[in-house]
């Protein structure tokens, strides 16, 4: 290893606290990773990791020189960062969060948690049209991250929702599930039945997996993967790795200790 | 028709300057305001007129040009080179405008509102001003491209280009102190040299003319009244920023400022002053618009961007600088159209001349939109720092007869409300910031003691609610709650502690929201408790004293100020007045509807707005 990239390297590593804990981070590493890289839990409720970040519901909050800033994008830039994840600013503005979600999101068993954690609650004077959906948009950007894109975040404001084009049912959706999966509220909500799934008022027709039988990919989204598909339910394609993994030859010039 | 280099400028510009001494031009004010009172029809009578007396077009000419100012007594003209100025002419003036103004050049004296000393700049309403940005408004045809270069246009291009060279241009500006006129008032010295040290190309300068403020029509007015002074002040800043590409965002409600910018973009790569090889250098550079679908938020850099990307427009996260990874994620400057025009003159005049203009830390001039209850209203150009009694009492007149002046609104939406106190205050970027006001892109509402600061804050947030994006939970959750609080106020449900309540939910979006927007929308709130904290706690208990919010007060008549005119009797619509001529008047309070027409009518100050209790 040269010289210059060790330097670089050094560069590259940045001391500072958190709650006042002596930590190490990477340069350009988020507040957020680096307090988890260190066991400290910072609340959080849009940010999901393999998706894009996006900084909306403002629950992960943490102090540094004075100011309130996001920990899931805010970057580690400088030596000395002092960040505070619990000061009374921070516990004050999460609360606040809390409670605006509640007015919302009455029910979902996620926030009510935290909320508990916070000493937030709802306002009945507030309390407007609860469905439990807090406008995170995490499943609008897992559904981008797949490419499908059938969902968006429409509406403005308060009106701001989850829906298909033109509030109908998502021509493009494949029925895979992954808005469900990721959606912090469970409020994305779907039946399977018969062979069939019903999602965002949409039916599809489920492929059994070709080794075990279990259903568990739906037509569209086979036709949707192409060649990627290989169709097996994801015991059975773990199976079917591991196995692969066994039979094969080392790789050559692999170091392996003894 | 394509010019070379400086040399060919410079000649066109003597050969427009030498012909036709004897021309002289009727130009008829195309601001927002004449237009809404009528003077695109003033404008086909006064051309038919011409024509029928039989003038010559080449040397007596008829044309829009941008806002004179003087909105509230429009449709308004200015006879060029006299400079007379006319105002609420009407197409059935036309004939003897035609024959005695523009055939003769002589004064029609009644439409002249100071026929002793018949131009503009002797009324009060324009004797404060600096019109720098607004110098062309009045003297050329926007759309008219040898009008810009004859008045010194591109006059500050040759320099950058052939005298200046990029260091030297980006220097004058970041010297000047020039800051964003779009509202936070950044410095733009500081944005440029950001953008110097990114990597990325290509690299864009973009142009904010999105100007969402209710009421707020200086932007427009620029665009309509100006455009090729933005289009060279984007080129200067391409040039100096090392940029390819241009863009203009204007919204789509303003179809005329896309039409003139489209218009001089297409007059200045004609003639090579876009495109490729700017007259003949190895700059090259070029400029589109993009309209946007008029969203407020759109206002708001990032999502700015987002829009002319063709993404939905919200904002995201800026820890990276726009300078670092803008529009398309590559180095990108961006300043309101109003910066952008202040660029030529201080690329051509140098920083020291523009710190001459304006106050110490804010230097050169604003526009503003003087708007409410003043006697004068319409677009004022100022040096920043100029008292803000000036603007309201001196240009605005003062607030209309019978009435006291109780408070501005700066900043516009997401501004705040300062008392009486702020007529004392230096209009500039800091002070209006320190006083829990913005300069914004320089809206400014009077309002009289008939005006109630809890419905303005009620009012604001309602527009702010009904904008936000809804992106982050304090913006989308917390404006409705706001909203909700400050209705049941100004309706008479409000609760005790609504006000502390309301500047602590207020403090928390400030501290948490996620872009400038969603932080400033607290400002209306803040502002108007931290001056009339008391009459937040009177409309608590169900009191307001402004007569503003129905059902909050009754309306009594003293008798020692009543004159018996009987003015308040005419206007009340539930018969709720009593009283014969020339008898003082009462007002049953049991009749009264609580609309406040009586208040307004009143010209002695003799009718208050009691608290109900207190009336049997």
């Amino acid at each position: 290893m040269s010289g210059e990239r060790s330097g670089e390297r050094f560069r590259d590593v940045l001391r500072g606290t958190i709650d006042g804990k002596t930590v190490v981070a990477r340069r350009g590493a988020t507040v957020l990773e680096t307090a988890e890289s260190v066991g400290i839990r910072i609340p959080t409720l849009c940010h999901r990791e393999g998706l894009p970040p996006d900084g909306n519901c403002r629950l992960c909050v943490v102090e540094t020189k004075g100011k309130l800033v996001i920990s899931c994008m805010f970057p580690v830039r400088e030596d000395g960062f002092a960040i505070l994840t619990q000061s009374p600013g921070v516990r004050e503005a999460r609360r606040f969060v809390l409670s605006l979600m509640l007015n919302r999101a009455p029910k979902a068993p996620a926030i009510l948690k935290l909320a508990g954690e916070y000493g937030a609650g709802a306002d009945p004077r507030f309390s407007r049209d609860p469905d439990n959906c807090v406008r995170c948009g995490r499943c609008v950007r897992a559904c981008r991250a797949n490419r499908t894109e059938a969902i968006a975040l429409v509406g403005r404001g308060f009106e701001r929702s989850v829906s298909g084009p033109f509030e109908k049912p998502p021509p493009d959706c494949v029925g895979c599930l992954s808005c469900a999966f990721v959606c912090p509220t469970g409020n994305i909500l779907y039946s399977e039945r018969d062979g069939k799934r019903r999602i965002w008022d949409k039916e599809f027709r489920l492929v059994p997996c070709p080794e075990c039988g279990t259903p568990v990919f739906t037509e569209e989204q086979i036709r949707f993967l192409g060649e990627k598909a290989s169709g097996l339910c994801p015991e059975c394609g773990r199976r079917r790795l591991a196995s692969a993994l066994r039979n094969a030859e080392p790789l050559s010039g692999g170091s392996r200790g003894f | 028709m394509r010019f070379e280099g400086p040399a060919a400028v410079a000649a066109r510009r003597e050969e427009l300057a030498r012909k036709d001494p004897d021309v002289r031009t009727l130009r008829v004010c195309g601001g927002p305001g004449c237009l809404a009172s009528g003077s695109r029809e003033l404008l086909a009578a006064l051309k038919e007129a011409a024509v029928a007396s039989g003038l010559d077009p080449a040397k007596r000419r008829i044309s829009f040009t941008g806002c004179l100012g003087l909105c509230e007594r429009g449709p308004l003209l200015e006879l060029d080179p006299e400079g007379h100025f006319l105002r609420g002419v009407a197409p059935s003036d036309a004939a003897e405008v035609v024959g005695t103004a523009l055939g003769e050049g002589k004064l029609v004296p009644r439409l002249s509102p100071n026929p002793e000393s018949p131009e503009k700049e002797s009324l009060e309403f324009y004797g404060p001003q600096k019109r720098l940005i607004m110098r062309r408004f009045g003297k050329i045809d926007p759309e008219s491209f040898d009008d810009y270069l004859a008045t010194g246009g591109y006059e500050a291009l040759v320099i950058s280009l052939f005298e200046s060279g990029p260091a030297e241009t980006l220097r004058r500006v970041a010297e000047s102190g020039l800051r964003g006129r779009g509202g936070g008032g950044f410095p733009a010295g500081l944005k440029w040299k950001a953008m110097t040290g990114a990597k990325g190309t290509p690299r864009y300068v973009l142009a904010n003319g999105d100007e969402g403020d209710p009421g707020a029509f200086m932007n427009r007015s620029l665009m309509e009244g100006d455009p090729l002074a933005v289009v060279e002040g984007l080129t200067i800043g391409a040039f100096a920023l090392g940029a390819e590409r241009g863009i203009i965002y204007v919204r789509n409600e303003y179809p005329l400022s896309v039409a003139r910018l489209e218009k001089a973009i297409a007059g200045a790569r004609a003639r090579g002053l876009l495109g490729e090889n700017i007259l003949g250098t190895d700059f090259s550079f070029d400029l589109s618009v993009t309209e946007g679908g008029g969203a407020f938020v759109c206002g708001e850099s990032t999502a700015l961007m987002a829009s002319i990307e063709g993404r939905e427009g919200t904002p995201r996260v800026k820890y990276v600088r726009s300078t670092e990874a803008g529009l398309w994620d590559k180095p990108t400057v961006l300043q309101n159209v109003e910066t952008w025009a202040n660029v030529p003159l201080i690329a051509a005049n140098g920083p020291e001349w523009f710190k001459g203009i304006g106050a110490k830390g804010n230097p050169g001039t604003k526009v503003f939109s003087l708007a409410g209850e003043t006697r004068n209203t319409g677009l004022v150009e100022l040096p920043l720092g100029t008292k803000v009694g000036v603007l309201v009492n001196v240009v605005g007149g003062g607030v209309r007869k019978g009435r006291r002046f109780k408070a501005i609104q700066s900043g516009g939406p997401s501004g705040g409300c300062l008392p009486e106190s702020a007529l004392e205050l230096p209009l500039d970027f800091d002070h209006l910031t320190e006083a829990g006001a913005m300069m914004g892109s320089g809206g400014i509402i009077v309002m009289d003691d008939l005006s109630c600061p809890v419905d303005v804050a009620r009012y604001f947030t309602g527009f702010l609610a009904e904008e936000s994006c809804g992106k982050c939970v304090p913006c989308r959750e917390a404006l409705p709650v706001l909203r909700e609080v400050l209705s049941d106020l100004t309706r008479g449900s409000g609760r005790k502690g609504d006000t502390d309540f309301l500047e602590k939910q207020a403090g928390l979006l400030k501290e948490t929201a996620l872009c400038g927007l969603g932080q400033s929308a607290a400002n209306p709130v803040l502002s108007t408790i931290r001056h009339f904290r008391e009459e937040y706690l009177e409309h608590e208990s169900g009191y307001c004293r402004s007569g503003r919010c129905r059902g909050l007060y009754v309306p009594v008549i003293d008798p020692g100020a009543c004159r018996a005119c009987g003015s308040c009797q005419k206007v009340c619509p539930a018969g709720a007045v009593g009283g014969k001529k020339k008898e003082k008047r009462t007002v049953a309070a049991g009749k009264c509807v609580g609309c406040g027409a009586c208040l307004k009518a009143c010209a002695f100050f003799a009718i208050r707005a009691e608290r109900k209790e207190h009336v049997g």
